[in-house]
């Protein structure tokens, strides 16, 4: 067996060590590359930015655990930026095996950023239906979520003060890992009740969501740790996605390198077999 | 620290560790945590449905503010029970005609809106604009979405790939170039996605390492450094045991 059959039988076990120590020893000793911020997460900040004090900022939690390493520091960081700006923010989540986490994220900040619940932000929890919560929630707010997650009626909450429903709202963000998610908050919520949208998501679906984004139907999207990392140096606060960085290149460089190897070893092998049947001949 | 987030720190790291141990080879431990993470997730999605459902927008607004207009949404989600019922089990019908006709009612027209027309109006859009003062102008940037240059070669992609599922006329000659072309454009488009599924899974090995190291400090208890050494131990008696008991069969 030639060298370059060896290395293409080799225990995949050896790659898996390979990429784990890639990922481990960046983050044990960081680099610090430079973050290139990208248009499309210029776009959301900017926004933000944009936005008089006490305009009214939703941000739609629609993920589970399974996407928290991509989407919670991206929560993080526009829930910070948001409190930062002292924007009325309302919080809620679609998918009802993210509450607890949604509800931990968003009690966290507030806390951090010294804001108080009920009057500065809400977290409206979780409502049955999907994608039907997003047209009960354009018609009447207080209809889809009559209290909040703590069980306070959401009627006479100052921070719902003037909302009645999605119309009232400046600026939403879903940060989706899935159906629903962004492209329900479109379809059902922006395309119908014409407010700012713009989206977070999970590295797959990001791809799916570029259209959207050239198109206009989204101002701005936040794609996976990656965006995070813009996002977090954009509002200048260093979280765990910037630390991730460093990690995701050496990853990224070390299955360049084994492609590019194992192509090496397919073409040299393929070379030699055409070589063994014309001496055969 | 409160006791609570170190036992989390416990769990979690042992249970990451049980889950990562398949790379290794299918194993009882890995076993063990998938079997959990399912449990766990199942009756968390039950207990909040529950809470939320039945306890805060069922019981609690009838009992308590007298809404009995809730009750006709109630007899309709009812009638899905009927299903179990096989002699009343036609009565579900009627609840499963009344969601799909409200779904689609609802889905169908906001779909084609999103998806079909929006998405046709930004891919046929004039290849030169007309700039007032400067007359027609053609913009090069690659970099510019809405450049003419990527206008142009959008509308070489969407027509090519268009081409490539056509299968009335068989791609040969002129035809098979431009099918070839459809396929070029398939290729970077599943060539973009594939790179950003493994950015993706990559970002998630990167969280559960962050959190790792995490509970490598002192304050945790150093749940990370002895739950990989019971996690190898145990794995490497596994082997042991299983290549002991082999030659005994043969």
């Amino acid at each position: 067996m030639s060298f370059a059959e060896r290395m293409l039988k080799i225990d995949r076990r050896i790659i898996f060590l390979v990429i784990g120590f890639c990922t481990l020893l960046p983050l044990l000793y960081p680099v610090g590359l430079p973050i290139k911020i990208s248009p499309e997460v210029r776009g959301v900040y900017d926004y933000i930015e944009s936005l008089p004090e006490g305009s009214v900022f939703l941000l739609s939690l629609d993920f589970d655990p399974a996407s928290k390493p991509e989407l919670h520091p991206q929560a993080i960081s526009l829930l910070r930026h948001a409190f930062r700006k002292n924007l009325r923010v309302i919080a809620m989540t679609l998918w009802v095996s993210g509450t607890g986490m949604a509800d931990q994220v968003v009690t966290q900040v507030a806390r951090e950023m010294g804001k108080e619940s009920g009057k500065d932000y809400v977290f409206l929890g979780w409502s049955p239906g999907g994608t039907a919560v997003i047209i009960n929630m354009g018609q009447d707010l207080y209809g889809a979520f009559p209290a909040d997650y703590n069980g306070k009626p959401t009627k006479g909450l100052p921070v719902l003060q003037g909302i009645a429903s999605l119309r009232d709202v400046s600026y939403a963000v879903s940060l989706g890992a899935g159906n629903p998610g962004v492209e329900a908050w479109y379809v059902f919520g922006k395309d119908k009740y014409k407010f700012e949208l713009a989206g977070g998501c999970t590295g797959v679906m990001a791809p799916g969501l570029y259209p959207l984004l050239r198109s206009g139907q989204i101002n701005g999207l936040i794609g996976g740790l990656r965006g995070a990392a813009e996002y977090e140096t954009l509002i200048g606060q260093k979280g765990k996605a910037i630390a991730g960085m460093d990690a995701q290149s050496a990853t990224h460089l070390a299955i360049i390198v084994l492609v590019i190897i194992c192509n090496l070893f397919y073409f040299s092998l393929r070379k030699q077999a055409t070589q063994q049947g014309h001496s055969g001949a | 620290m409160a006791l609570e987030t170190i036992i989390g720190a416990w769990v979690a790291t042992g249970l990451t560790f049980f889950i990562f141990s398949f790379l290794y080879k299918d194993n009882p431990l890995f076993k063990l945590a998938e079997n959990l993470y399912v449990g766990v997730s199942v009756g968390y999605t039950i207990v909040k449905t529950y809470d939320t459902v039945i306890v805060q927008l069922i019981w609690k607004p009838i009992v308590e503010n007298g809404e009995w207009a809730l009750l006709i949404p109630v007899a309709i989600g009812t009638l899905m029970l009927t299903r179990y019922v096989p002699k009343a089990a036609w009565l579900s019908r009627y609840a499963f005609a009344f969601i799909v006709g409200v779904g689609s009612g609802l889905a169908i027209p906001r779909t084609i809106s999103s998806f079909i027309l929006k998405q046709i109006e930004d891919t046929i859009r004039p290849l030169m604009m007309l700039v007032p003062g400067e007359g027609i102008t053609f913009t090069w940037s690659l970099l510019n979405p809405a450049s003419s240059l990527n206008t142009i070669i959008i509308l070489i992609g969407v027509s090519s790939v268009l081409f490539y599922f056509f299968f009335s006329v068989e791609h040969t000659g002129p035809g098979k170039v431009v099918a070839r072309t459809g396929i070029l454009f398939l290729m970077i488009a599943f060539g973009a996605a594939f790179g950003y599924t493994v950015m993706a899974r990559m970002s998630l090995l990167i969280g559960r390492l962050t959190d790792l190291i995490e509970f490598t400090d002192p304050s945790y208890g150093w749940p990370s450094l002895w739950l990989l050494g019971l996690t190898i131990l145990t794995l490497v008696v596994m082997s042991r045991r299983s290549s002991s008991k082999q030659p005994k069969e043969e």
